[in-house]
Order: C-alpha cells, then structure tokens, then sequence
C-alpha cells in the first residue's frame, strides 16, 4: 500500500496561522513591556494575531468536510476533554474573543488592561503549544510523537509572530522599527534554537526503535522532500535570517542599520521566516511516516 | 457483556479480496472506500517461498487511540467492546485517522465523514447480517468471530490452539487476532 498523508497543506497553512497569530499577539506584548512607545507597531501585533487565527479557523472549518456541511455539528467539540483538539477549540475560542477586545480598545484608542494582555499572552502561547501536541500524542507517527515538537512549535510561532510584525512594521512604521532594538535582539536567538530543536528532533526520531523514525527523517534530509527541507527551511528558513541580522545588529554601522537599505535587509530576513514557519508545519505534517506501514508485521 | 473480537488466520488466507467485497456491499460503501486492507509479503527462503496476506481492519481496540483524541466523541467505546462511529457526531477532522496506528480508518468520500469495521452482525441490529460478512463470505474459513471472554466459544478455543496474537503485541490492546 502506497501511503497517503492524511492531513495535507491546507492543515499545515492552518497550524502555521494559528502559531503566528499567538506569536504577534506575545509580540504585541513584548513591546507594550520593553518598547511602551512604539504604539503603532504594537497595533500591528494586535491587528495580525486575530485575523491571521480566524484565517486558520476558517481553513480548518473547509478542511473539516462532514462538519463543513453540518455546522451544527462543531457544536460538539467541546464534548471530550481528553482530547488535545478539543483543548485547542477551547484555547483558541479563548484567544480569538481576547484578541478581538484588545484589537477594538486600541483602535478605539483605549488604555487595554494589563492582564487582559497577560490573557491574550497566555492562550496566545497555549495555541502554539497545542498545535505541536495535537501532531505530538498520535503514537503511530515517530516523527511526531515527541515532547521536542511543542516546543519546537512554540518557538517558531513567537519566531514567526515576531518576524510578521516587524515585517509589516517596516513599511507601516520605519521609525518605530528602528527603535525596537530589544525585540529584535531577542528575535535573533530564536531560529539559532529551532535550528537546535530540529536538529534534535530528526536525531531521537532517526532512532526510533521502529524504522518508520528513520523512514521519516530520511525523507526530510534526502529523500522527497530534501529539496524543500535544506533549501526553504534550513538556508531561507534559519541560516539566512541569522545571518542577515547577525550583519545587521552586530556588525553593521548604526547608520547602515537604521537606513533603508539596512531596513530592507531587515525585511527579507523576516520574510524568509516566515517561509521557513510555514514549511516547517508543511515538512512536518506531510514527512511522517506511520509505524505499521513501514512494517506492518515486525511491530 | 461479551467482548466480542475476531481471528484471522494468515496461513489459510488466500488473498481472494472476497471479504473486503462482501463488506462493501454489506455497508453499502463507496467504490473507493472499504474497512478491509490487505497487505502483503514474501516468506520462506528459497525455493520454499510463499506470499502471506494480512487483512487489516478495524481492531476494535480496548485503549482506542481513535475514540481518545476524538474531540466530538463521534469515535466511541460501544458496548460489548465494539469502536464504534456516530456520524451524526462526526466533523470529519480525521483526527481519529491520524491517531489509529494501524491506518484502517476510511474517509467517505462524498458525506466526508470517517468510517471503519463495524462488527456488523451485531452494529447493525436492523438489517444486519446472522454473521459478519467476512466471516461468512472467507472461502477458506480463515475467518471466525465471536466472544473473547466466554472460553468455551469457538474463537476463544482457537486463539488457545493456534496461539495466535493481535498483529502489534500489547498496542492499544487489539481484539482481531492473527495466526502468522
């Protein structure tokens, strides 16, 4: 039997959706607490973060066909609490709902109170927390059944919450941009640790005891999916971007930093980002390989 | 309450696909949809080779992966250890089929609902068959279903003569057993 990826793009645009909008909204945090001043770029944060979620839902809710034709019936996710999804519908109703308060009381220019921040903050990062566990509990999928794989998520949704607002920070408020030194310090470090979690993540699965953990990883690093994994995950994924803001925000002069030019290397840094958060759910959704496939009867 | 589960023996098995036919028309399935999956492989060493066939189908397993991550609570625990889908329930997530490590949960493709091995002598009381289908359909009679826990069933003495196993050891405690 030739084996199908179960869940396809559609799952993997909607599990980066939803990392992303947690991460902005963090974003939008981070910068109320370090950066209070820069009020626009803050509104970005809280302006992608419900969109970005509700996109995903969307595409989640087309993706889900019986329910899709029976709405009635997503009435009844909220029915097992054993199950991670139906944590996610919770999390993810929870931070829509904050998301939206907090987009409306600042655009109505409106003090938003900390701790519906903290909230927002909190079920922001338990949506990318679960994305990474509704793949993590299923036990016949080596490459996904890892406590690694939360985490990795988490950090590549802050990673790519970060990177969108200051991609559209850098057109909507180049001074801002400028300013937000902290923010992007912080930024940096995180594709230098996805890049630590990935590499060991493909390490404990290539060692699976089931031969579908070395299946898996051998199509990430060379096999079907090698021309993806190296070259839009790994280089424009995480090499790039730190090498673009390692020039940048340690060797560049301050006034090539802050020039348009140094913005916009700036900018394609934080693009390639948000490429490599995308195809990371992309690689990891469509690469895993199931235990009783590989063979069926040594398990 | 019974528990009620199935053996299969491989070494009887021809591979004729006469179970999975009888099945589809019994649960009225799609074309491209069907609750029984075979696989297959050589074994023997040269020149005594043979190919055995591996009917895999819904295990009706007691720690079901499928009824767990479920999150409508379409994919349940029935009575009498059946795994069971109410489709009314069913958001089509497929969740469930990510979840079953032994991918014998199918997809219709028109409702988008998922579906699997019902047990159907007993899951469809109205106009379900005296015996499963498959059962009834095998040639070979490598096929027998029935309660686990009673030791005096035909099933339960067969599992004790032949020794035969669920296809995955102690995952999520299977109740279809092989004969290998």
């Amino acid at each position: 039997m030739i084996y199908e990826p179960i869940w396809g793009a559609i799952i993997a645009w909607y599990l980066f959706l939803a990392g992303l909008g947690g991460g902005a909204f963090a974003t939008a945090v981070f910068v109320r607490y370090r950066h209070p001043d820069c009020k626009r770029l803050m509104r970005v944060g809280r302006l992608i973060a419900p969109i970005v979620v509700i996109i995903g839902l969307c595409l989640l809710m087309f993706d889900a066909a019986a329910g899709f034709a029976h709405p009635l019936r997503f009435a009844l996710l909220l029915t097992n609490f054993g199950s991670v999804m139906t944590w996610g519908v919770v999390f993810l109703a929870v931070f829509v709902v904050v998301a939206l308060i907090v987009l409306v009381l600042d655009l109505m220019k409106r003090e938003v109170p900390m701790w519906l921040d903290c909230v927002g903050l909190v079920m922001g990062l338990c949506v990318a927390i679960y994305t990474g566990c509704l793949l993590g509990v299923c036990q016949g999928f080596p490459l996904w059944n890892s406590a690694l794989l939360p985490i990795l998520f988490l950090v590549s949704a802050v990673s790519t919450g970060m990177a969108a607002v200051l991609l559209v920070g850098v057109f909507y408020a180049p001074d801002e941009f400028n300013e937000v030194v902290v923010m992007k310090k912080f930024h940096f470090w995180l594709p230098v640790i996805e890049f630590v979690l990935v590499a060991a993540l493909l390490f404990i699965t290539a060692f699976n005891p089931s031969p579908a953990g070395w299946e898996s990883v051998m199509s990430l690093v060379a096999g079907n999916w090698a021309v993806a994994f190296w070259l839009l995950f790994v280089i424009v994924g995480l090499v790039l971007p730190t090498i673009l803001e390692c020039w940048m925000l340690w060797l560049a002069k301050h006034e090539f930093e802050t020039s348009r030019t140094g913005q916009m290397i700036s900018a394609l840094s934080d693009a390639g980002v948000l490429v490599g958060g995308f195809m990371l759910r992309l690689l990891i959704v469509s690469a895993a390989v199931p235990i009783t496939i590989v063979q069926p009867w040594m398990l | 309450m019974a528990r009620y589960g199935m053996l299969i023996n491989t070494k009887k098995c021809i591979g004729c696909y006469a179970c999975r036919t009888a099945c589809q028309r019994q649960n009225d399935l799609l074309p491209d949809e069907s609750f029984i999956r075979f696989e297959e492989r050589e074994v023997g060493k040269y020149p005594n080779v043979t190919v055995e066939h591996i009917p895999l189908q819904c295990m009706h397993c007691e720690d079901a992966p499928c009824a767990s991550v479920c999150p409508t609570g379409a994919a349940h625990m029935g009575s009498d250890g059946i795994v069971e889908v109410d489709h009314g329930r069913c958001i089509g997530c497929l969740y469930c089929m990510a979840a079953c490590p032994y991918q014998v949960r199918t997809r219709n493709s028109k409702t988008g609902e998922v579906d699997k091995c019902r047990f159907c002598t007993l899951s469809s009381y109205e106009n379900g068959t005296k015996m499963c289908s498959c059962v009834d359909a095998c040639l070979t009679g490598a096929r027998i279903f029935g309660d686990l826990d009673d030791s005096d069933s035909e099933i339960s003495k067969e599992i004790a003569r032949t020794g035969a196993a669920p296809i995955a050891g102690d995952l999520t405690r299977a109740k279809i057993y092989y004969v290998r």
